[in-house]
């Protein structure tokens, strides 16, 4: 029986039927900026003024297979590891400048179901609290398998 | 059927009296409405009810409406999927249900204002128009504002529950502009009746916006659209911070006054 931590447990999907029911042609992609990671990001970048922000965990891109019409569209992105990714005290700084600096519209955080997803949530609930001026924030969870768990409003 | 589905409830119901009772099975107060122009297509999807029960819905309506024939259910487009569980709001939409709680505190000190009322004593005549003035500047100006100069917009004026709602409330100024008229002539009863259809006429209104329309709308808002209202509103609270804070004041003392009087009077 595994025990360890759920984030890395090992699972299968290669035997789950997928219906291939795709518009013909590529799907586009909605990315309108580049960089994407929170690290290399500047929270005051032009694409981020009064903007939608979406800030995904790494893996839910993968694992959601409409993320890019039905999510990314009409957003500005950043990207971020909880669990991987080092000098994470500077998100929290990022995430409040753009509530306060670059005065975003709205911001979406978008987790997968494990655990330790969870601690992006945390620190951009922190930063949106703390901030000076305030925005809805909604969040987000995607199942490992790509389902919607949980969207909510904080 | 399908004819059927563009037409106003209260008409529908009014040629099968039957449908109306049907709805109140299934918990759609169309019976009370004071106004009633929704079509039952848009009544079928505001309200959001799991598949099967549309279908049951639907089925039993055209029952009704064509008895003996077996009749073809349609299904109600709608954008989103049936939500599960208790209501949870946008921040906007938690905004205007916060403010509606506050309304309804006064809502529920009007049957104790209104016992012994004479409006020809200057304190009563002082409390009612108290009361009015929380009506006007805070429910009217302050939070109707919010709604009908930005939350319906947003949705556009010719929906048949935007203008539902805002007959409703036409409908309350009117008892709102009764009640001073009864004061300044000196008519309690008239005061009496105005006050206590406005208060009966909100209830039913407030229960509406926050179990059927807010909901509604934020299954069609955009995210977007969630953070521009979130905006405006914060825009209002700070053009009427002063009003907010004084009636909400007012509302506290009101249920202190209250409160205060029923303790002295048990002993």
């Amino acid at each position: 029986m595994f025990s360890g931590c759920p984030g890395s447990k090992t699972a299968d999907f290669r035997t789950k039927e997928v219906q291939d029911d795709a518009p013909a042609g590529k799907v586009q992609s909605q990315l309108r900026q580049w960089p994407v990671q929170l690290h290399l990001v500047s929270p005051v970048a032009p694409y981020y003024e009064g903007a939608d922000v979406l800030l995904t965990a790494d893996c839910v891109a993968y694992a959601l297979g409409s993320y890019h019409t039905d999510y990314l569209k009409g957003k500005s992105l950043a990207i971020a590891c909880p669990k991987l990714d080092s000098g994470q005290e500077i998100y929290y700084e990022k995430i409040k400048s753009w509530i306060e600096d670059a005065k975003i519209n709205t911001l979406t955080i978008m987790i997968m179901q494990v655990p330790c997803c969870s601690g992006l949530l945390k620190v951009a609930q922190k930063a949106a609290n703390d901030a000076s001026r305030k925005v809805p924030v909604k969040y987000t969870v995607v199942g490992i398998q790509g389902e919607i768990l949980q969207e909510e409003w904080l | 059927m399908e004819q059927y589905l563009n037409r106003g409830i209260k008409e529908i119901i009014g040629e099968f009296p039957e449908t109306g009772r049907i709805l109140d099975e299934f918990n759609i107060g169309c019976t009370a409405c004071s106004v009633g122009t929704c079509l039952l297509k848009d009544i079928v999807e505001v309200h959001n009810l799991p598949y099967e029960e549309e279908h049951a819905l639907m089925l039993r309506i055209g029952r009704v409406i064509y008895p003996g024939v077996e009749v073809e259910v349609p299904r109600i487009e709608r954008k989103t999927q049936p939500a599960s569980g208790a209501i949870k709001y946008s921040p906007p939409m938690k905004t205007l249900v916060d403010e509606h709680n506050v309304i309804k505190r006064l809502l529920a000190l009007i049957p104790r204002l209104l016992e012994g009322l004479a409006v020809t004593r200057e304190d009563d005549r002082q409390l009612v128009l108290g009361a009015v003035d929380f009506i006007r500047s805070y429910a009217d100006r302050f939070h109707h504002a919010k709604e009908e100069d930005i939350l319906f917009r947003e949705f556009g004026e010719d929906l048949e529950i935007v203008k539902s709602m805002h007959e409703e409330h036409r409908i309350g100024r009117g008892h709102v502009k009764a009640v001073i008229e009864a004061v300044e002539s000196g008519d309690t009863a008239a005061v009496k009746e105005h006050l206590t259809a406005y208060g009966e006429l909100l209830t039913g209104h407030i229960r509406k916006e926050d179990e059927i329309l807010y909901p509604w709308m934020d299954r069609n808002l955009s995210t977007a659209q969630v953070g521009e209202l979130f905006r405006k509103f914060a825009e209002t609270d700070e053009r009427f911070r002063e009003t907010a804070s004084r009636q909400t004041e007012f509302i506290r003392s009101l249920e202190k006054q209250f409160t205060c009087e029923e303790v002295t009077n048990h002993v």
